[in-house]
Parts: structure tokens; C-alpha cells; sequence
């Protein structure tokens, strides 16, 4: 990952200066105001850069430094240590296979309950309808430790406290606004009529939902699905209040890797933990960006 | 077939809430009777209600600091995050240069990386060996403050964190805006900035709403950006909250804490209903 962004960097860091020099030619009086505005530009662009990437870059230069002596902008000596201390510590590999559980549970789980639910929402008109979706939504209006401490604290009773089962539930509860949201706008934009078309031909409800239904919502239920599998792969804080000491996942294991390991493995491990969410957000991308997650955060 | 996941909501967040309240006010009863059974420093009563808890907490020198920082900080960052995705969003609406695209590329960063990790990485970019320290150092400034482990440091974690969310947002209710409108504005007679202040200003209400309510409560239930980025005291209520229910072992305290954390996020959350409930309307009366 960090080599993606670094060269990243790179090419952004070279493009502003291309620009301006290609800047196309206008009237006097508006070349200085012009040029004034770019210059704001270049340096508005050069802060963002460095606020934005500049963390990730610096954390990526330390998965791979060996001697690195204040002040110096780059590390002295290069090494692969903190790699391989990484795969051969038997704590941190079992908190990876660990990740590599819930987050797939999780994800099948939330799918199952939310899925029927979201077509409900978006095909049927019942009493209270509005009122559920608020409440579902709701979830994301508490401040979120504060629910989990809640949530904690009935654990106990529940059995629940360092449980394979508590966890995926803390996981769980991050997952049903997107699972339940985004699929039931897709429902939603499908026109009635090609159902009826195809009732009118004879196919069966189910099959009408199999074969003309589904298909056409299949997209943002995938893109759902990403949404909650990095969810509940990168949830740290519910799973640190109630995984703790059985379920040590990898970004809870990111609190004590920070504090008791060498800046270096704590870099390493970053740089695996990132990857997941680089990938399966890349695949997301386009949908996130075109406007419908923020559309979801507006209720109708 | 919407039953499923109410029933999650209802009995994972419901149920666990109102048990909450009813601990903090000093039933240790049904579902607290575990918890209650393990924590220490409790006020317990068997009839009515006490807020022994709550006077406990709230009298705490420590929490009063705790409490400002989380205002201060959940203040700063709501301000900031609106005013930077505001900005961003109004450049992409007007620019449509391969500068803007950079820029839009770059305020999403935060959406590919995990918390912890950019809680990590923004700590030892601003920590004493760090990049801005390194900078400051060749520039001259050997005596540049540390921002590392400070209340600063959150707040710019925090701001790092809900930077996408509010670019997304506000460019989405900009993009709503009609093209036609703003040529319109412009040919007869009105100046940019009074584009903006006329039509895009009042247009972009809501998601500005939303933005700010959502960074706010974010904030306030926060954990892993201020455990990780900030100072050991004053911090952060997520922070003082996880410490009394697992380090201290004082369950109750802590719950206390996470009810004064949703009675703060109540106020917020008032706006953003508000501001749906002013869009439902606005949408009824066009459509």
C-alpha cells in the first residue's frame, strides 16, 4: 500500500506545476489576478497533500527503515526486519486469521437480516414504516463508545463478554445501516413495471425476484456488503470492550502493538491491515463517490 | 420481514440503553446484576432512584477537564470540518480542472485507511522525531512544539477522519444545484462570491446540517483516535469512559459517563431531525 501511495504522491506532486505553465494565455489585467489564484491554488492543494497523504507516506517509510535519526527526512539504513518479525509472531498471525473470521460472518450475517428488510422498505408501504427507519437509523446518531460501554455492561448478563458471539454483534451493529440503506435505494430504483412485465408473462413472485429483482440490485448489494465487510474488519473499539482477553482481532491488536512493539513492526502491521480496506474500497469506489452514500444519510 | 433487524436494534442498542440508565441511577437489577456483582465504588438503592453515580462523576476534578476537552475538541473539529469540506466541495463545484480532480482524489484518502492505522500514523507525523518537527527543525525552528500525545493532535486526527464524509456530502448537495441557476445568477449581473452567498449558501443548508451534526457525534464517541494521538490527561471522554470500565473497574461511573456523551449527542442529533424533517417537507411540496 504505501508504495501505491508514495508514487501516488509523487505524480500529484508533479502535476499542479505542469498545469501552470500550460495555464492558456488571457488579458493583462487578468493574468496577475490569474496567476495570484493559482498560486493559492498550488498552495491550498500542497497543504491538503501534505495533511492527507503525508501521515500515511511517513507511517510506510517506517515499515521498511532500519537506523532513522531525528532530523533527517529520510532513514539511514534499510531493512525487511520488521516483516518478517510480523509473520513469525504467533500473537499477531492469529489476530489476522482472527480479522479473517468475524469479518466474513459478519457480513453473511448482516446480509441475511438486512436484505429482506431493505426490500420491505423499499416496496412496501406499512404503518410505522417511517418510524423503523428512523429507529434504524438512529443507531448512528449515538456516539458510539458510549453504546458499546452500554452494550458492555448487558453483556455480562448475556453471557456475552468474551464471546465469539459478543463480538460479531458489536461488528454486527455497524454493519445494518449500510446493509439495510444503500440495497433498499437499489430496490427502489427499479421500475415497478419490469416486475409486472414479467408477473405478466407468468413467472412466479420468486422467480420474478430471482431472475429480475436481484440481478438488477445486485451491484449495490455488493457494494453494501464491502461497506460491511471493512466495517467489521476495521471496528476496533466495541471489539477491544468486549473481545478482550479471547478475541484479540488485528485492529485491537494495533492499541498494544503501538505501545509494546518497535515502531517498525507496528508499521508493517499497518501497512497489512490497510490492504483490505485499499482493495475492497477501490472496488467500492465508484458508487461511494457518485453521491448515493450521501443520499442515503438524508431520510425520506 | 423488516422485523430481523429491529429486533437487533431493539435488543442490542434498546434494551442495553434503558438497562443502562436504570444502573446509573442505581437499579443493579435484572440485567445489570452481573455487571453490578463485579464493579466497585457503586450506589446501589433497591426502591426509587438515586444519582449518587452521577454526583460521583460529575464532581470528579478529572472528568470536569475530560468534559471541556471533548466540548473544546468536538467544537473545533465540527467548525474546521465544515469550513475545509465546504471549501473543497465549492472548488469542485466551480473548478473543472485537473488540479480539482487531485484535490477531490485527496480529500477521500481517509475513506481507504482504517482508524487505528491513521490514528498511528498521524501520531508519529506530528510526534518529537516526526515529519512536521523534521521540517520545522531545517527551517530553523529547533524549538517548534511537540504535537504529538496533545489535545492538538486529536483534533487534527479527528479532522483527518471526517474530512471524506464531509467533501461527499456537500459536494452532493452542490451538485444539486442546478447549472442553469448559477448561469443565470451570472449573466445578469451577479458576482461569484455573490453566487455563492445568494444561491449555493441557502441551497446547501441541509447537508451542511448533517455534516456538522454527524462530525459532532462522531467525535464525542470517539475512542481509538484519541486513546491512540492523545495526551493521558485531559482526554477525551471515550478514552475516560473505556478507563473506568476496564482499568478502574468502575462499570457505573463509566455508564454515567456514556449517558452524559448521548445526552450531549441528543442536542445534536435534535438538528439533524430538524433538518430532515425541513427536506421531507421542502420534497413533499415539489414533487
Amino acid at each position: 500500500m504505501s508504495s501505491a501511495v508514495e508514487s501516488e504522491g509523487v505524480v500529484l506532486g508533479g502535476l499542479p506545476e505542469a498545469e501552470l505553465l500550460t495555464a492558456p494565455a488571457r488579458p493583462p489585467g487578468a493574468i496577475v489576478r490569474g496567476v495570484a489564484q493559482r498560486i493559492l491554488g498550488l498552495l491550498f492543494v500542497v497543504a491538503l497533500l501534505l495533511f492527507m497523504v503525508g501521515p500515511i507516506v511517513w507511517l510506510g517509510l517506517r515499515a521498511f527503515s532500519g537506523l532513522w535519526q531525528y532530523p533527517r527526512f529520510l532513514p539511514a539504513t534499510w531493512t525487511l526486519n520488521g516483516w518478517h518479525q510480523v509473520f513469525h509472531d504467533p500473537n499477531l498471525s492469529r489476530s489476522m486469521r482472527l480479522s479473517f473470521e468475524f469479518a466474513p460472518v459478519v457480513t453473511v450475517l448482516s446480509a441475511v437480516i438486512c436484505l429482506p428488510a431493505a426490500y420491505a422498505f423499499s416496496r412496501y408501504k406499512f404503518p410505522g414504516r417511517r418510524f423503523l427507519l428512523i429507529s434504524l437509523f438512529a443507531t448512528n446518531a449515538f456516539p458510539k463508545i458510549g453504546l458499546y460501554i452500554s452494550m458492555a455492561g448487558v453483556f455480562y448478563s448475556l453471557n456475552l463478554m468474551g464471546t465469539f458471539l459478543g463480538v460479531v454483534i458489536v461488528q454486527l451493529i455497524g454493519t445494518i445501516v449500510f446493509m439495510t440503506w444503500i440495497p433498499a435505494a437499489a430496490f427502489s430504483a427499479i421500475p415497478r413495471s419490469l416486475e409486472e412485465a414479467a408477473r405478466d408473462v407468468g413467472a412466479g413472485p420468486l422467480r420474478v425476484f430471482f431472475r429480475v429483482t436481484f440481478p438488477l440490485a445486485a451491484p449495490a448489494i455488493f457494494v453494501a456488503m464491502i461497506l460491511s465487510f471493512l466495517a467489521s474488519f476495521d471496528e476496533a473499539q466495541g471489539t477491544f470492550l468486549v473481545g478482550i482477553p479471547n478475541y484479540i482481532t488485528m485492529p485491537t491488536e494495533m492499541y498494544t502493538l503501538v505501545l509494546n512493539y518497535p515502531e517498525q513492526v507496528a508499521a508493517v502491521f499497518s501497512i497489512l491491515l490497510a490492504l483490505p480496506s485499499v482493495v475492497l474500497m477501490s472496488l467500492a469506489r465508484k458508487h461511494v463517490m457518485g453521491g448515493r452514500l450521501a443520499e442515503g444519510f438524508q431520510l425520506r | 420481514m423488516v422485523f430481523p433487524p429491529v429486533a437487533v436494534i431493539a435488543v442490542f442498542i434498546g434494551f442495553p440503553v434503558v438497562a443502562a440508565i436504570a444502573y446509573t441511577l442505581g437499579r443493579a437489577g435484572g440485567p445489570n446484576s452481573v455487571v453490578a456483582s463485579l464493579g466497585q465504588r457503586q450506589f446501589i438503592v433497591h426502591h426509587g432512584v438515586t444519582v449518587g453515580a452521577y454526583r460521583d462523576i460529575l464532581g470528579n476534578a478529572t472528568i470536569h477537564r475530560d468534559l471541556w476537552a471533548t466540548v473544546w475538541v468536538t467544537i473545533v473539529t465540527t467548525i474546521v470540518v465544515v469550513a475545509v469540506s465546504w471549501s473543497i466541495a465549492l472548488y469542485l463545484r466551480l473548478a473543472d480542472s485537473r488540479l480539482a480532480r487531485i484535490v477531490s482524489a485527496l480529500s477521500v484518502i481517509p475513506l481507504f485507511i482504517p482508524v487505528v492505522i491513521a490514528s498511528y500514523a498521524i501520531l508519529i507525523f506530528y510526534s518529537s522525531d516526526g515529519f512536521l518537527k523534521t521540517v520545522a527543525y531545517h527551517l530553523g525552528f529547533h524549538g517548534f512544539p511537540t504535537l504529538g500525545y496533545t489535545l492538538t493532535c486529536v483534533t487534527l486526527g479527528e479532522i483527518w477522519v471526517n474530512i471524506p464524509f464531509g467533501v461527499l456530502m456537500m459536494s452532493s448537495g452542490l451538485n444539486g444545484v442546478p447549472n442553469n441557476l448559477i448561469e443565470a445568477a451570472r449573466d445578469s449581473g451577479a458576482s461569484m462570491p455573490r453566487v455563492v452567498r445568494s444561491i449555493l449558501l441557502p441551497m446547501n443548508v441541509i447537508p451542511t446540517v448533517i455534516v456538522a451534526t454527524f462530525t459532532g457525534i462522531y467525535v464525542l464517541g470517539s475512542f481509538t483516535v484519541p486513546y491512540l494521538t492523545g495526551p493521558t490527561a485531559p482526554n477525551l471522554l471515550g478514552p475516560a469512559m473505556s478507563n473506568f470500565f476496564s482499568a478502574f473497574n468502575q462499570p457505573q461511573q463509566a455508564e454515567v459517563l456514556a449517558i452524559v456523551v448521548f445526552v450531549l449527542a441528543l442536542g445534536i442529533g435534535a438538528a439533524y431531525v430538524w433538518a430532515n424533517v425541513r427536506t421531507g417537507k421542502r420534497a413533499g411540496a415539489t414533487t
